[in-house]
């Protein structure tokens, strides 16, 4: 998700995080440089570019393990960055990988821009292994069932709420209805709704086909007249009174949990941390609900240009590196985000030494994933519908 | 030493530069073609791109009046009907408390000291940043913000108010704080530069205070005016901080609507949107012209500035 105010993207949550290890690493080069440098340059080189998130804090870990040194260059997580770079500027001829939040692939991938995916390629050795949650997903796959990549990082966004406000115990791990975003009396005129359509749009169509009101085709790509039903209730529901304010920015999703100001929000995972650390732990909780999650991912892509470059067997070391228990491992801890494979991350954790507060952290993010991702649905950027979506989200946004 | 050798001679380059501009008539016309190749032609692809349409995220380059039908069909030309009712709203608050300001600050006796004063804090916001001048209102306005919180504390209210914050009522009290400055700054220098010989003059025809200004002080005042109204209706058309931050979404503005659309990349709805304020903009700057003429010649009143 990008919201309009805020510095950064969900996808980049982390940057803050990145370029706090990038001081550390140039603090270390001012201190002597760094040991084995010179002889990672010697490594084959796989030239990345997309959103940062997908980057380690430091690649070390990785070049020891497969021998391939990855240089990604960021970009943000805009449907405009990679209309316009990717197609319009050929980054492919200088990027071997792309890697992007769900929806490229739906139409990069059929424009040739894309190299579909190898799945037998002896570098790939994961695949076979790797949950069909994740690598069958929207993600990596086009409508018609294409592989074009790998999954790299993903989550599963519902709402955060107050358990005393909505009468649920602090450690209660119950599945919530959305109800309680949309029609639940105890909670009227106290939500906060974000008002981007592509983030808001597809839960409230998920309640709807939940409690059986209305059956959509595609609940990432509503077409014209499923939109317009969502519209609709959603309309009613802003006249009842249902939302306290129409929010669109992540420091915002923050401020209406600590200032009290909401008692449910569509929000950010990590919002609810940020909240917490204000307010003591598990003041707010982030909901397990019944109907489904707003899914996303980002996958890894192989540029067109890159499969007659020569170095394809680094680059699907790389894909499978994402695929990895110590790339999962890493990312968990570092980034806070999951991703296919958890259970090789915790094995990574219990070989090399964790401690069991880390290792505990890493079996519940697998856990948690597990239960979340077996449920609807997968957001993509690009729907085929987006103008419709739009115009009638500004439809409700008028009413 | 070299100073002084060139110094006679740019005395002298001056004025012939001077000269050779007064002689030859290219002046105007060079203006008028750089103002015509940056600002009219920009506007004229502007309009064109408005009868294009967009599928799957990209411009389809042939001509339609999808994109216009779309726009009066969803409703969503209202947004810019409310933008506009909102804006001329505030311009016309802040001119009512803008001018009784200026004619104080300039006119009313006010110490040098005073108006440095004023005049620093009327300045000071300019350099702060926007959306940190307005979110701080959340906390102010919300519902356990100070607001409230002594509503409730002194009895006057049992609940919170809630239409302080995420309200029309909201954003145009933002957008009145946030604009004040560039209407009352035009109007107190329009004022200033009164002689006031002409208000003493006045006064010794036996014209009443009020005569005075209507007859003497607002004509001579109208291009302060002029400056303060388009200086305050121009960013107020372009709100985008105080309606998302203080209208909670439920005050749709012409900007966070092309926002929506440029997110998926709707351009031809960005052109079509743009292209219909700026009609209804015309039609207001006429409006406000002929309404002007009635006080007195604005496009005369500059004169007022030699002074």
């Amino acid at each position: 998700m990008k919201d309009r105010f805020s510095t950064y993207s969900q996808a980049e949550l982390t940057r803050r995080n990145l370029l706090l290890g990038m001081s550390a690493l140039a603090g270390t080069a001012a201190m002597g440089g760094f040991p084995g440098r010179a002889a990672a340059q010697d490594l084959p080189l796989v030239k990345a570019y997309g959103v940062p998130t997908a980057a380690l804090k430091d690649w070390a870990p990785m070049e020891k393990s497969i021998g391939v040194r990855c240089e990604l260059s960021g970009a943000s997580n805009d449907v405009g960055v990679f209309m316009r770079d990717v197609m319009g500027a050929n980054m492919g001829d200088t990027a071997d990988i792309f890697i992007f939040e769900s929806g490229t692939e739906d139409i990069l991938g059929p424009q040739g821009l894309y190299a579909t995916l190898d799945e037998a390629h002896p570098e790939l050795t994961l695949w076979e292994r790797t949950s069909d949650d994740w690598k069958r997903s929207a993600v990596v796959q086009d409508r018609d069932g294409k592989q074009w990549g790998v999954p790299v990082i993903g989550n599963a966004d519902s709402f955060g709420y107050f358990p005393e406000k909505v009468g649920i115990a602090p450690d209660s791990t119950e599945e919530l209805s959305w109800s309680l975003m949309f029609e639940d009396e105890a909670t009227r005129g106290r939500v906060a709704y974000g008002n981007a359509y592509t983030y808001s749009m597809g839960p409230a169509a998920l309640y709807l086909q939940g409690k059986g009101a209305a059956q959509f085709g595609n609940i990432a790509d509503l077409t014209a007249e499923e939109a317009k039903l969502v519209a609709d209730f959603l309309i009613e529901r802003k006249k009842a009174g249902q939302f306290r304010t129409l929010y669109g920015a992540f420091e915002e999703q923050i401020q209406l949990l600590t200032n009290k100001e909401v008692d449910v929000i569509n929000c950010w995972e990590p919002a609810v941390r940020e909240a917490n650390l204000v307010l003591g732990p598990d003041a707010t909780r982030y909901a397990y609900t019944k109907e489904g999650y707003f899914k996303w991912g980002h996958g890894a892509y192989i540029a067109a240009q890159a499969v007659d470059r020569g170095n394809l067997d680094a680059i699907y070391k790389v894909l499978n590196y994402f695929l990895s228990g110590e790339y999962r491992a890493l990312q968990a801890r570092d980034r806070g985000y999951a991703g296919p494979n958890m259970d090789l991350g915790v094995e990574y954790a219990q070989s090399s030494g964790w401690t069991a507060e880390e290792i505990e952290a890493l079996k519940a993010t697998e856990a948690k994933v597990a239960k979340k991702f077996a449920k609807p649905y997968v957001s993509t950027t690009t729907p085929d519908n987006a103008g419709a979506m739009e115009e009638e989200w500004q439809r409700f946004m008028n009413a | 030493m070299q100073t002084s050798a060139s110094a006679p001679a740019d005395d002298r380059l001056l004025p012939r530069i001077g000269q050779w501009l007064s002689t030859t008539n290219l002046v105007v016309p060079a203006i008028l073609v750089a103002w015509f190749a940056i600002v009219i032609v920009p506007i004229i692809i502007l309009f064109v791109y408005s009868f294009f349409s967009t599928a799957q995220f990209r411009t389809v380059y042939e001509p339609s009046l999808d994109t216009w039908i779309g726009l009066f069909e969803s409703g969503r030309w209202e947004v810019t009907l409310r933008t506009l009712r909102i804006a001329v709203t505030v311009t016309l608050i802040e001119l009512v408390g803008a001018f009784p300001f200026a004619l104080w600050l300039a006119k009313g006796g006010v110490s040098k000291g005073g108006r440095a004063v004023c005049l620093a804090l009327l300045t000071i916001p300019f350099f702060l940043d926007m959306s940190s001048r307005t979110i701080v209102w959340r906390a102010i306005l919300g519902q356990s913000g100070l607001v409230n919180t002594v509503l409730m504390g002194t009895g006057l209210t049992d609940a919170p108010v809630e239409w302080l914050l995420y309200s029309e009522v909201a954003v145009h009290f933002g957008m009145v704080v946030s604009l004040f400055p560039p209407m009352v700054l035009p109007i107190y220098m329009a004022i200033n530069l009164i002689d006031d010989s002409l208000i003493e003059a006045s006064k010794d025809l036996g014209a009443s205070p009020w005569q005075t200004l209507r007859r003497v002080i607002l004509p001579l005042s109208l291009p302060g005016v002029m400056a303060g109204v388009v200086f305050c209706l121009g960013p107020a058309l372009a709100a985008w901080v105080e309606p998302g931050m203080l209208g909670g979404g439920f005050v749709n503005l012409i900007s966070n609507s092309i926002e929506s659309a440029y997110s998926a990349l709707r351009y031809p709805v960005v052109a079509a949107l743009s292209a219909f304020v700026i009609l209804l903009l015309l039609v207001l700057l006429a409006a406000m012209y002929l309404i002007a003429r009635r006080f007195g010649d604005p496009a005369s009143s500059f004169r007022v500035l030699r002074g």
